[in-house]
Formats: C-alpha cells, sequence, structure tokens
C-alpha cells in the first residue's frame, strides 16, 4: 500500500514537475523581475541601475498619471455595467434554451474570435466613422443634420471594451444559470412568488457568483487593453495599458513602467482575493 | 496501467523538450554561409529587392520586421550576437547603438556604390565619416491640409492650434514628433531641454489637445482619405499617398522646420555573414535597386542616381521629392538623456490623458 503511494508519487512529480518548471521560469521569474525592476533607477544612457529607490511609486501620484487611473477604473467601470446589462440576459436566455438553439447561440459568441480582435475594431471605424455606414443611413433617413461624433470618444473606447469582453462576461454567467436546480424556481412559484420575485430573491443570488467571475474577467482586462483605446479612443482618451506601454517602448523607463504593472497586478490580486473570499472558486475563472 | 500512462507521458515529455534544445543550434549553424539575416521596419524594404539579391548572389535571405527604433534596440539587445546582420536604424537610433557598441563599422572599400548617395546626406552628425551606417531612405514629418474643408492657406504649425479646427486633427502617435513640432512652431530646438520653452511648449499642447480627433502611427493617411480629419500631421511617403489618391489634398511643410529622418542600413557585431551583409548593402546602393524600393514606398530617396531613374510620378510629388530646403531648415530628432526623456514623458502624461 505504502509502496505504491509511493511510486504514484513519483510519477505524479514526473509528470508535474515539468509543468511547475515551465511555470516557475515563463511566469514566476519574469514577475519577479518585474518587482526587482520597479525598485531600481535608470542612468542617463536609459540603462537600469541597482539604486533601490521609491520614486517611481512616488511618481504615480502626479496629478496626470493619477488621471489616466481614474480614466481607466471609469472606463473598465463602465464597460463592466454595460458587460452585465447585455450578457445577463444574454446568459440567461442561452442557458434556457432549447440544445440546438444554445449551440447556435454558443457559436455566435466564439465566433467572432476567429477573427483578430484588432481587424473586428477596425470595423468599427468603418461603421461608426463620421463618413461611416451608421452616420450615412441616419443622414440619408433625415434623422440627423450632422454626422454624430462617434469614434474616438470615450464612449467608443467602453463600446470598444464591452465589444470586446463580452464573452467573458456571458460564459460563467450561464455556466451557473444552467447548474441552478430547477426546483428551486418550481418551489418558489409553487410559494406563490412571482416571476419577478422569485428572480430577485431565488436566480440572481444564485448566479451571483457567475456575475462576480464575469466581472474580474472583464474589468481587470479593460484596465490594460490599450489596443482598444488606441483604435477606438484615438489615443487621446489612454488607460493604464497605453502607460505602461510607453513606458517599455517609447520612454526607455522600464523600471517607472514596472512599478505602474506591479500596481494594475496588485489591484488584480486584490480583486481574485475578495472573490474567493466572498466564496467564488479560482477554476470558475479558468473556465475560459 | 493509469501509473505507466504518467511515465510513458512525462519520457514523452522530457523527450520532445530534449528535442527542441538540439534543433535550435542546428538550424543557425546552417546558416554560417549562403545567408543573409535582415532586420528592417515594416513596410520598408519590398520583397522584390529581396528576391533579385538572391537571384544575383545565390544568398538566401531572411528578413525579420519591427515597428519603432525602441522595438529594434530591445530586441537586439535581448537576443544573441548573430541572429540579425542588417539593421535599418533611424538617425539618433545610429548613434545610440554606436555607443552602446552593437554596430560593427562597414567595409568601406566593398561599398562603391555609397558614391551615389546626394552629397547632402553623407557624413552626418550622428555618424561622422559613415564609419557604421550608409543612408537607406529619408523624410520629415509634415501636415497634409484637406482643401475642401480647410478654407485657410496654412503655412505654419502654429495655425493649426486655432480652436476653428477642433477635433478634426490626425497626427502622429509620436511624443516626440508631436512635442518637437509644437516646440519649432514657437521657435525652438525640437530637442529642447529648457524648462521654461517646455512649459510655453506644454501650454501650447494645451491648445492643440482639442483638435486632435485621433492618433495614429500606423496609417495616419486612412484618416484623411475616409474624410475622417481634415488635417493631418503624418510621414511624407503617407502625404505623398493621399497626394496621388486625390487632388483635394496639399502638402505643407511648416515653415518653423519639419522634423527630419535618414533612416540607416547597418551591420550588427558579431553578424555571422558580415561579407554578405556589405555586399548587400552595396546592392541596395545600386540605382536599379534602390527604385524598386521607392516605387513601392515613396520615401524621400537619399540616392541621387536613384532618383534620375524614377518617374515623374516621384520628382513631382512634393511629399515624395522633398524640396532640400526644407531638409536644411529641418532638425533631426536627439537621444534625451533619461531625465530630460522624462520631463518629455510628462508631457506626454498630460497631453493624452
Amino acid at each position: 500500500m505504502k509502496r505504491a503511494k509511493k511510486k504514484e508519487l513519483i510519477s505524479l512529480l514526473a509528470m508535474v514537475s515539468p509543468v511547475s518548471f515551465w511555470m516557475a521560469l515563463l511566469i514566476a521569474l519574469p514577475l519577479i523581475y518585474i518587482l526587482g525592476i520597479s525598485f531600481c533607477g535608470t542612468d542617463e544612457a536609459h540603462n537600469i541601475v541597482l539604486s533601490p529607490t521609491l520614486r517611481n511609486y512616488a511618481r504615480i501620484f502626479d496629478p496626470a498619471i493619477a488621471g489616466i487611473y481614474l480614466n481607466s477604473l471609469s472606463v473598465a467601470g463602465l464597460a463592466t455595467i454595460f458587460a452585465i446589462l447585455i450578457g445577463y440576459p444574454f446568459a440567461a436566455i442561452m442557458a434556457n434554451a432549447k440544445p440546438f438553439s444554445k449551440t447556435l447561440m454558443y457559436v455566435a459568441l466564439m465566433l467572432p474570435f476567429w477573427t483578430n480582435c484588432v481587424i473586428r475594431l477596425y470595423a468599427w471605424r468603418t461603421i461608426l466613422g463620421s463618413n461611416g455606414t451608421l452616420n450615412f443611413i441616419l443622414l440619408k433617413l433625415g434623422l440627423i443634420s450632422k454626422p454624430l461624433e462617434i469614434m474616438f470618444t470615450r464612449g467608443a473606447v467602453v463600446l470598444g471594451m464591452v465589444y470586446t469582453l463580452l464573452p467573458f462576461m456571458v460564459m460563467p454567467i450561464s455556466t451557473v444559470l444552467e447548474k441552478l436546480d430547477r426546483g428551486l424556481l418550481e418551489a418558489s412559484s409553487d410559494l406563490g412568488a412571482r416571476p419577478a420575485t422569485t428572480f430577485l430573491r431565488v436566480t440572481l443570488p444564485l448566479s451571483a457568483p457567475g456575475v462576480f467571475a464575469g466581472v474580474i474577467m472583464v474589468f481587470i482586462p479593460a484596465l490594460g487593453f490599450f489596443f482598444v483605446s488606441d483604435l477606438m479612443g484615438g489615443g487621446t482618451s489612454q488607460l493604464i495599458g497605453n502607460l505602461v506601454e510607453r513606458q517599455f517602448k517609447e520612454s526607455f523607463n522600464w523600471p517607472f513602467g514596472a512599478a505602474l504593472s506591479v500596481l494594475l497586478i496588485a489591484a488584480t490580486l486584490i480583486l481574485v482575493r475578495l472573490y474567493t473570499a466572498s466564496g467564488g472558486q479560482l477554476d470558475d475563472l479558468g473556465a475560459m | 496501467m493509469k501509473n505507466k500512462l504518467g511515465l510513458a507521458l512525462a519520457i514523452f515529455i522530457v523527450l520532445s523538450l530534449s528535442a527542441c534544445a538540439n534543433a535550435t543550434p542546428a538550424a543557425s549553424a546552417s546558416g554560417l554561409s549562403g545567408e543573409l539575416n535582415v532586420f528592417v521596419w515594416t513596410e520598408y524594404m519590398p520583397d522584390t529587392v529581396f528576391q533579385k539579391f538572391t537571384e544575383e548572389t545565390g544568398v538566401k535571405t531572411n528578413v525579420s520586421t519591427y515597428s519603432t527604433n525602441e522595438d529594434l534596440l530591445a530586441k537586439v539587445k535581448a537576443s544573441n550576437a548573430g541572429i540579425y546582420d542588417i539593421v535599418v536604424p533611424s538617425d539618433y537610433m545610429v548613434k545610440m547603438m554606436i555607443a552602446e557598441g552593437l554596430l560593427e563599422p562597414l567595409d568601406k572599400p566593398k561599398i562603391t556604390n555609397l558614391q551615389n548617395i546626394g552629397q547632402g546626406y553623407l557624413n552626418p552628425s550622428f555618424d561622422p565619416g559613415n564609419v557604421y551606417s550608409v543612408p537607406y531612405m529619408s523624410g520629415v514629418a509634415a501636415l497634409v491640409i484637406d482643401t475642401e474643408k480647410v478654407a485657410e492657406d496654412i503655412t505654419s504649425f502654429s495655425q493649426i492650434l486655432d480652436p476653428a479646427y477642433a477635433n478634426s486633427i490626425v497626427a502622429l502617435d509620436d511624443p516626440r514628433a508631436v512635442i518637437g513640432a509644437v516646440s519649432k512652431s514657437l521657435g525652438y530646438s525640437l530637442n529642447t531641454v529648457d524648462p521654461t520653452e517646455l512649459a510655453q511648449t506644454d501650454v501650447k499642447l494645451a491648445l492643440l489637445k482639442p483638435n486632435i480627433k485621433l492618433l495614429d502611427s500606423d496609417s495616419p493617411k486612412s484618416a484623411m482619405l475616409s474624410g475622417e480629419a481634415s488635417i493631418g500631421y503624418m510621414w511624407n511617403a503617407e502625404i505623398a499617398i493621399c497626394l496621388e489618391e486625390s487632388d483635394r489634398f496639399k502638402a505643407v511643410f511648416p515653415e518653423e522646420g519639419c522634423y527630419l529622418f535618414l533612416d540607416n542600413l547597418c551591420v550588427l557585431k558579431g553578424a555571422k555573414n558580415s561579407a554578405n551583409a556589405n555586399e548587400f548593402i552595396n546592392f541596395i546602393l545600386r540605382p536599379d535597386v534602390s527604385k524598386l524600393v521607392s516605387d513601392e514606398y515613396p520615401y524621400t530617396n537619399p540616392n541621387a542616381a536613384a532618383v534620375e531613374l524614377l518617374p515623374e510620378s516621384y520628382k513631382d510629388n512634393p511629399a515624395s521629392n522633398v524640396d532640400p530646403a526644407i531638409f536644411t531648415k529641418g532638425e533631426y530628432v536627439a537621444d534625451l538623456p533619461a531625465s530630460e526623456l522624462e520631463r518629455y514623458d510628462d508631457l506626454w502624461t498630460r497631453f493624452v490623458k
């Protein structure tokens, strides 16, 4: 018995250790490096120098940079709210649909992933631009007298985020709703609750973990998706992601970029901690 | 049974990993002769050039691309010496790469076609005597105006700060190019580090901000061609394409002077195919080859002998065949020390927030 267990352990180690090794090499080491250099400075030739400093973190409190953080938070927050408002009904319909239409809805949700996200965002330019399809139709119908300025605004950035991230809201919610015990709904209605009450008192609380998982999977990427802000916002409504990208690529200030990233990672970990503390399962976040 | 399967899987994984480890040196070892690894900007060197080189010399070319000078520097520093033979850095980046010891002096006696390059492009300040670099293509950042929408005769950069042009400009998403142009509109250098001058630039940037509809470095011409923007600030080849597309566009080189760039062919230190690389550089400088590049990408060609071969459509396009006077008046961007670059970064952060 004991020998069998030992044997099992060896084969388990043999199987898991390469994975752990690569995880350590490809995920842990770069993160440790980022954390390390966030406390470094640069010399005048932009090389990273080992001189422990908190300057990079102090710089985050510059009003302009704090402004970008606030903009990011509000864009991500709005995108999350809209994703719930659109995603929840979609998930509910999908969870209750017949197998064929359910498959169809899954396909509709997943199919866009076959095309690169950047290309799909460019399509919005063609649709929403001042000389785009939407304005053309509205002008022809006489509903507006001059083109609506939709593209290259903060609203367009939110739209792009919702569009890109909606599937990540729908999937966890529909998973939870599918597992929902129908008996509970029947019991609620047998006890005299109207559908609205049943939804508010039974369905919604029971699907909350799915919503929370969706919130995490929409809110966190929305803080960092710099290409959405570049393409939809025209680069003048920047997010934390843009700021980080610029430090690494144009401003040669890796330590400052690292400090900005560390703050973002910390915010992410806090959110995930809140999620698990409220009873969420980490496995559900990996569902996609 | 389950255990055996696990063991077999583990062995398979280990074997496939070691196979990977073996494969890499084998592949690069074969590159010692008869190959050339070129690392160049996207959309900058046409395939026809590489095909012709292979046809004539039998040397196989491998091409990788980058989209910013900073990308180039980061990738060269991060990879082993010998991965790339040829790189095409811009002016200030040549200086940085020389300073970091990343470039190899050129085999000048072999590069006989250097005589084809116009005198004004030789012996640049960033590489005196062309020890490490020879000019490839050149250009300026300038304005393009949609004359159907903009009635005013625009001649200077300061005119586009007018609130009349609210939400109508597409500009390069490039801090040094935009901040530099605003500094120049005030009569300062685009490399100024003077705090009072930068403070005034900051004030003007705040005026420019509401006029910017979008920042785009990849294809700013698209916003002009689609009518999304009526004023554009972009590289001259993009402007040249606008002018080719429609008569409604007009190129304007602001009277305060333009942001200039000169991209250069260089050989990396430790290049495995250094002889091929020098031969390739000489090949590119040949008038007929340089013409092939200009046919595809209408930047300003510093190769005087090639310009003679180019059609009227190049010579008559003011945004391709840029007046030499513009180059005399313009300014190259300089590599700033980290503490100064941080100030530019702060200006840009305020501009884009």
